[in-house]
């Protein structure tokens, strides 16, 4: 267990070191991280309102527990999930792992190393939605210091449960279904169960909110059902919604007890498992693959083409290539639309279906304001940008000794967020004027629009992804996950678009032309704004990087 | 001609490379020796653009580098110490990126890819990814596409690390062929037989510093007392 620790500490060290950061990026993560702080009060405020009336609603009945068997189901759904990406990266596809294989250590001392980062990361998430939670519930329900000792055990046991169960599940898979055989290919299927997680969710509520529900009512008026009801699949969150509301008596204390010792088996057979099954699932993986050689084929793509168009091709072909990048940036910058088409046509007679022969009744700021919020929505999460140097982690320095001014290889990396961006509003415009029939012109004022705020959100995200870029990843996955950076966009341009939106909303402006040349205009001058930082930007930075 | 003017470079407070100064001429092959860690690959970064010069100059054939980057880039090709390229893309397509960046013309590019990745045999290899070749193989794309768009001077960093006895046999050939047609080829290197066999001029250096440059001859003449390198390599770079 001692070279586990050690194991641990050193594999912790490596990707969470902050070593070769210098101190300008030190103060940047700190100005993030303080800019974060009215954005995790909301959070605060709204959990806070939320657990107050469902308490006031539901402690008439004796039915309170049902708030923390709510939590500590959503809790461990979130763990569950989040889990699934965190541990096949750390476990399977980072570069490293092969490294530590050929050292010698127990397959169990190994897992145990890799699940501290992926652990670690869950916690972040446990200290910023359940603590202030508990803590919550605990003043509402005006609890002794008795709760608050069982809660805060509580708190720091109900990670591992959900963590083992999805690590020891995906430990099966590798080790007994095929596509463990191809890395790539795993990386794909990985990358697409979360959308259809999600559409399935999704589908799945719409088809249940259709049947009645009358025994609900019943249920309030008998003490625990309901949460018995909420936690039927999630046994430890029965157990700790049990033991936070009998504090203080027997029952709670059984249950307290038996959580702890559920948590404490599932690592036991977490390593047990691992230890047997680790391997196993590793040492099958490989990466791509090799065709048999075709001379014809080879010569034909030898022709010659602008610098330009070459950069560009080799962007999208590593996007389109690497399994990760094409799950997080093509899949998902389409998910959005797609999504949004789904829905619609699920539901044909409602609200939205033909939606947009009302739009010439409405008032036409109206209209064009609420279309450029959607698109702010669809286009600032956009991957590609934020992505935009660090995917080329170790071998940015290639850039570097080729003779390709940096402002060309930068607009390349503009240029393919933004066709990204172009594919995605393609798909909006299908939804657009063939479901829900969107007067053409309207439609075009909102394309031209569109394209400038989507330029806008490329060069935003890639400033804030060149400011600080992770080019030392071992696994692509690294490149989105763990790091600030897709909230950052989204959160910089909500700000700035939605003053806008509000400026633009109040004011006295009234038609839609009017209203669409001053967003124009607001918009171009932002852009050049934008473009101006970022040439200044590159001029310091670009050979600096490294 | 190259010439490297008083430059250093230091990571974090702790000096890499200090006051080196060398003169590259024509013609040569000229060897960069030194013990791991002794600032080699750093002053070669200085060189190509990848790291820029805390203090100091470098000319490239009457070009500042770091005045007039794009320039002294289309100068010289460089193979780096490690084949961190562009995995995801195949090797033809890895090639054809290269000729586009140096404006290499159609048949030039046909002809030449043809025979440079025959004679390291990774020809039948150029439609799979970069990233299933072996180490070997990624070094030798890199070198044929330095190759490809034959830039004036070379600056190769251990490029015969990892190469098989033909293919760096192939390699040293084509080196000698280039510095006789008047060019410069600069290397970096451990192996002191290489030097022995290939170099017109070495310099070797040693925590950032100089410890020692000149022809072969004078090398030898130096320190007669010597009788193999070996020795003389030890005792350079021995300070410490
Ligand atoms: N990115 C970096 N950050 C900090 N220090 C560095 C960095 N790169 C190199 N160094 C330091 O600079 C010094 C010179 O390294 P360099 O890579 O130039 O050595 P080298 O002569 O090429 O060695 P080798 O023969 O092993 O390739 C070393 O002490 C190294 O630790
Ligand atoms: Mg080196």
């Amino acid at each position: 267990m001692n070279k586990a620790w050690k194991l641990m500490r050193i594999m912790v060290k490596m990707q969470l070191s902050m070593a070769n950061k210098s101190t300008t990026e030190k103060v940047g993560y700190l100005l993030i991280g303080l800019m974060m702080i009215p954005f995790g009060l909301l959070v605060l405020f709204f959990i806070q309102g939320l657990i107050g009336s469902m308490y006031a609603a539901l402690e008439p009945l004796g039915n309170e527990s049902v708030i923390l068997g709510l939590l500590f189901v959503m809790m461990t759904f979130f763990y569950c999930f989040i889990s699934i990406g965190t541990v096949l990266s750390s476990f399977y596809f980072a570069e490293d792992v092969e490294s530590f294989i050929s050292l010698p250590f127990e397959p169990y001392q190994i897992l145990f190393g890799k699940s501290a980062v992926p652990f670690l990361s869950l916690y972040g998430l446990n200290s910023i939605l359940l603590l202030p939670s508990l803590i919550f519930y605990g003043i509402h329900s005006s609890s002794g210091i008795l709760y608050y000792l069982f809660a805060v055990l509580i708190w720091a046991f109900t990670p591992i449960i959900p963590f083992v169960l999805t690590a020891i599940i995906l430990m099966f898979i590798m080790r007994f279904a095929n596509i463990s055989k191809n890395k790539d290919r795993t990386k794909v299927l990985v990358g697409l169960m979360g959308f259809i997680f999600a559409i399935g969710i999704n589908v799945l509520l719409r088809l249940d909110a259709g049947t009645g529900n009358s025994d609900i009512s019943q249920m309030f008026t008998q003490q625990n059902a309901l949460l018995e009801l909420i936690t039927k699949f999630f046994p430890t969150a029965y157990f700790s919604s049990i033991a936070l509301t009998e504090i203080g008596s027997w029952t709670g204390l059984l249950y307290f007890l038996t959580f702890v010792c559920l948590s404490v088996a599932a690592i036991v057979l977490f390593l047990t498992v691992g230890q047997r099954f680790y391997f196993k699932g590793v040492l099958g993986l490989s990466g791509g693959r090799r065709k048999t050689f075709k001379e014809e084929k080879m010569q034909k793509q030898l022709k010659p083409q602008s610098v330009f168009v070459s950069l560009w091709k080799k962007e999208m072909r590593i996007i389109l290539r690497t399994p990760t990048f094409f799950t997080q940036i093509v899949v998902q910058s389409l998910f959005f639309p797609l999504f949004f088409i789904v829905l619609i046509i699920m539901d044909p007679n409602g609200p939205l279906t033909g939606w947009g022969s009302q739009l010439n009744e409405m008032e036409g700021k109206k209209v064009i304001l609420s279309m450029f919020g959607l698109t702010v929505v669809a286009l600032g999460i956009n991957p590609a940008s934020f992505s935009s140097i660090s995917r080329d982690g170790k071998s940015w320095f290639n850039h570097l000794y080729l003779p390709i001014p940096a402002s060309n290889i930068i607009l390349s990396k503009l240029l393919v967020s933004f066709f990204i961006n172009f594919l995605s509003l393609l798909l909006l415009s299908v939804a657009a004027l063939f479901v829900l029939k969107v007067p053409l012109m309207i439609w075009l004022v909102w394309f031209i629009i569109s394209l400038i705020t989507g330029w806008i959100a490329s060069m935003a995200g890639l400033m804030i992804d060149f400011y600080s870029p992770k080019l030392n990843w071992t696994d692509e996955r690294e490149v989105f996950k763990g790091r600030f950076i897709g909230i950052v966009p989204l959160a910089l341009e909500a700000t700035v678009f939605g003053v806008i939106i509000l400026i633009l909303w109040t004011s006295g402006l009234h038609g839609i032309w009017s209203t669409s040349a001053v967003l124009t205009g607001i918009l171009i001058i932002l852009t050049v704004l934008i473009q101006y930082f970022l040439t200044m930007m590159v001029k310091r930075k670009y050979y600096n990087i490294l | 001609m190259i010439e490297i003017n008083q430059i250093s470079k230091s990571f974090a407070g702790k000096d890499a490379v200090k006051d080196l100064d060398l003169s590259i001429p024509d013609g040569k092959i000229f060897g960069f020796l030194g013990p791991n860690g002794a600032g080699k690959s750093t002053t070669i970064k200085m060189m190509t653009g990848i790291l820029p010069i805390d203090k100091g100059s470098i000319v490239m054939n009457g070009i500042d580098v770091s005045k007039d980057p794009i320039k002294a880039k289309l100068q010289f090709g460089y193979v780096p110490d490690r084949s961190d390229i562009f995995l995801r893309l195949k090797g033809i397509e890895y090639l054809n990126f290269i000729a586009d960046v140096f404006e290499v013309s159609q048949d030039m590019r046909k002809e030449k890819i043809e025979y440079l990745t025959k004679s390291f045999g990774i020809y039948e290899a150029l439609n799979d990814h970069i990233q299933t070749y072996s180490h070997g193989m990624r070094q030798k794309i890199v070198v044929s596409g330095v190759l490809l768009h034959d830039p004036d001077v070379w600056i190769l960093d251990e490029p015969l690390t990892g190469l098989d006895p033909k293919s760096s046999y192939t390699l040293k050939e084509m080196m000698r062929e280039h510095a006789s047609r008047g060019k410069i080829v600069f290397f970096s290197t451990h192996v002191l037989e290489v030097v022995e066999q290939l170099c017109d001029e070495v310099a070797i250096i040693n925590n950032g510093h100089v410890q020692f440059k000149g022809n072969m001859a004078e090398m030898k003449q130096q320190f007669a007392e010597d009788d193999n390198l070996e020795r003389l390599f030890l005792e350079l770079t021995q300070n410490e």
